[in-house]
């Protein structure tokens, strides 16, 4: 599809301006030459425009892309910044034109169907091939690449073994009474999620009416619990660290951090961690598509991810990447490419209600 | 020559009565326009997307009362305004009693530093909000100035720290109350500066004790800068969220806070949350109005 509207381009278009312009070229120069000129004026121009978390900008991501910038000096990615993807959203609606974002795994279906993004050219990414394959997959919607994946971590538990003794390995220490006011929620409708996970619903992604429900009541009754509902790894690590939270819905990071001063561990539940991965979406009507496709090209390159991984401490969709921590690899499983999905985890996924889990997750944090 | 005069006089008046309005409505014009394009318009807009007449997504949209309906009937979303209430009445009656004292003392007690002191007392609002907030974090946690001091002192074990100092909505109180406590102290420094002394000597004269001049004399008279200050902490506690997503955790949870989640967080529900935008709105008018009567000082002397 992409190279057929190339080609239909640079005939009707292209050719023209390459008439127009290069009078030498119908004079009878020879055809590279042609050709030169043709790359020349149908070079896509301007920066490249990302939309993009805070923190993956000029100042702290930069090696992650500095192999782009090297080979398009004239095309540096400029940064406007995304809090969440429904902010990205807002964003795009309003008037804002990215060439690409990064929503996560569990939206690419949502901006698939909105038709706000476009499929990538998978010819076009020389990287794709060494991308975790249950990751890429997760990327497709109707068989086609709209999110190419990058970071991703576990939704897991992170606890203070010097102060918590936990019953069982499950989600249920997050909504432990014996330790109130000493447990930590992720503000995410995804605590829906887990709470079903751990109520044992068979789709908690997609609860029916009365699951919901019960899910939302339980989660409101084991509130009391709760001293401190995250939206910020920052804030996370300032209350851990404090001694102000023991227990703590966690990413693998979180536990690299809080293990250099604290005995902690990270479990992995037995109703299983949830997989989180960023996959970056190919904005519709980009001037900018080979850019972009080479921008995420670079991100995907062995080397930026290990970059990652040493400085950001998620882990990265490419396989051949290994972190200079040996307990980032072990937390985050990296030997094992399936450690993401089934039967070891659940890779985290379109919720078709999504509207419904936001209001009653919303509600929870009101009651 | 008296009706020239008459005739000259009645001309300068006409001249008056053209000139102000027009002097008047230039000064008045930028202002105006200024309030109608950022105040009033986005007001227009919110309460446009509260009945899904408009909305920023993709979506079928149309007249729809469903989300005040759910808003009044719901209860979650008004039990968490009736909590923000509580907090504020809290923080405001709190911040008064604290600052009453303290602009009593500068301004009757004669003393000639009293603008170097107010100088003192304003002098926080020279560091940032944010700042001023997170240093707070620092004196209240569990590794903080407070539990420090106690496990040094021996009151306290470092394994048995006050915990529920931050993270909590005594937090959220304590610390708003030190941001807003020069914002009500200025108002009723105004109101006890401006006193009429000769009123107190007058009181004095006639047998009153200072005591009970000052609950019968002072005290109503500074009554204005009371409602002054009690309004300036009140109104913008009420929608207040920087503060308990701070130091507020779970349960510093207000309503400020929700109606910034609904438009930013998890998933777009711009109509709910312009629903408690237009609900906070509408009360606090309502309450300014109630509470305006009493800023007039001659009515409160009159009685």
């Amino acid at each position: 599809m992409g190279k057929h509207e190339e080609t239909e381009q640079l005939s009707r278009e292209r050719l023209l301006r390459l008439a127009a312009a290069g009078g030498v070229g119908l004079l009878g120069t020879r055809l590279g030459t042609a050709h030169a000129a043709l790359e020349r004026l149908g070079a896509e121009s301007g920066r490249l425009k990302v939309l993009d978390w805070a923190g993956y900008e000029n100042d702290g991501g930069q090696p992650m892309f500095a192999q782009y910038v090297k080979t398009h000096p004239n095309n540096k990615p400029q940064f406007s910044y995304m809090s969440n993807e429904s902010d990205a959203l807002a964003k795009i609606h309003a008037g804002l034109k990215p060439d690409l974002f990064r929503p996560y795994v569990g939206w690419v279906k949502y901006f698939a169907q909105s038709g706000l993004v476009q499929p990538w050219t998978p010819s076009l990414l020389s990287n794709l091939k060494h991308l975790n394959p249950f990751m890429v997959k997760a990327g497709q919607y109707n068989g086609k690449q709209y999110g190419i994946p990058d970071d991703w971590g576990f939704d897991a538990i992170l606890y203070r073994t010097d102060k918590v003794k936990p019953k069982a390995r499950s989600w249920g220490l997050i909504f432990d009474d014996r330790y109130k006011g000493r447990i930590s929620w992720f503000d995410d409708l995804n605590m829906l999620t887990v709470a079903g996970l751990y109520l044992g619903f068979p789709r908690p992604w997609r609860q029916s009416d009365s699951e919901l429900k019960k899910a939302q009541q339980f989660l409101i009754k084991k509130k009391k619990n709760v001293r401190l509902i995250w939206s910020s790894e920052t804030n996370l690590w300032e209350a851990f660290g404090q001694g102000d939270i023991w227990i703590a819905y966690a990413w693998p990071n979180d536990w690299v951090q809080m293990k250099k001063k604290l005995k902690v561990a990270y479990m992995r539940p037995r109703e299983k961690p949830v997989a989180w991965v960023g996959m970056f979406m190919l904005l519709k009507d980009t001037p900018r598509k080979r850019l972009a496709h080479a921008y995420v090209d670079t991100w995907s390159s062995k080397k930026s991810a290990k970059w990652l991984e040493d400085n950001y401490g998620y882990g990265h969709a490419n396989v051949l990447a290994r972190p200079s921590s040996s307990d980032l690899l072990k937390a985050l499983q990296l030997t094992n490419p399936r450690a993401v999905t089934e039967p070891y985890a659940h890779l985290d996924r379109d919720i078709p209600r999504r509207a419904t889990y936001a209001r009653l997750w919303e509600e929870v944090k009101a009651s | 020559m008296a009706v020239t005069e008459a005739g000259s006089v009645a001309r300068a008046r006409a001249r008056r009565r053209f000139r102000l309005p027009l002097a008047t409505t230039g000064l008045l014009s930028l202002p105006l326009v200024w309030l109608g394009i950022f105040f009033l318009a986005p007001i227009a807009i919110v309460a446009a997307y509260s009945f899904n007449v408009y909305s920023l997504y993709p979506g079928a949209h149309g007249f729809t009362l469903s989300a005040w309906h759910d808003f009044l009937h719901g209860g979650v979303y008004l039990r968490l305004f009736w909590k923000s209430v509580k907090v504020s009445l809290i923080v405001s009656v709190m911040v008064v009693a604290l600052a009453y004292p303290l602009a009593y003392y500068l301004a009757l007690s004669g003393t000639k530093r009293k603008y170097v002191l107010l100088l003192l007392l304003i002098a926080p609002f020279l560091t940032s909000y944010l700042l001023r907030v997170l240093a707070w974090k620092v004196i209240l946690g569990n590794q903080g100035v407070i539990n420090s001091f106690l496990f040094s002192t021996g009151l306290r074990s470092p394994d048995h720290p006050i915990s529920q100092l931050l993270y909590s909505r005594f937090a959220v109180m304590l610390v708003l109350a030190y941001i807003w406590l020069p914002f009500v102290a200025l108002p009723i420094f105004v109101s006890l500066e401006t006193l009429d002394r000769s009123l107190l000597e007058a009181a004095s004269d006639l047998g009153a004790s200072r005591r009970w001049a000052f609950l019968r004399v002072t005290l109503p008279l500074s009554v204005p800068g009371i409602f002054a200050g009690f309004l300036f902490v009140f109104i913008p506690t009420l929608g207040e969220f920087v503060t308990p997503s701070l130091v507020g955790g779970a349960s510093g949870y207000l309503y400020g806070n929700q109606i910034v989640d609904l438009f930013g967080a998890g998933f777009p529900d711009w109509e709910t949350g312009s629903v408690l935008s237009i609900f906070l709105l509408v009360v606090v008018a309502a309450l300014t109005v109630v509470f305006s009567r009493f800023l007039r000082t001659g009515q409160v002397a009159a009685r």
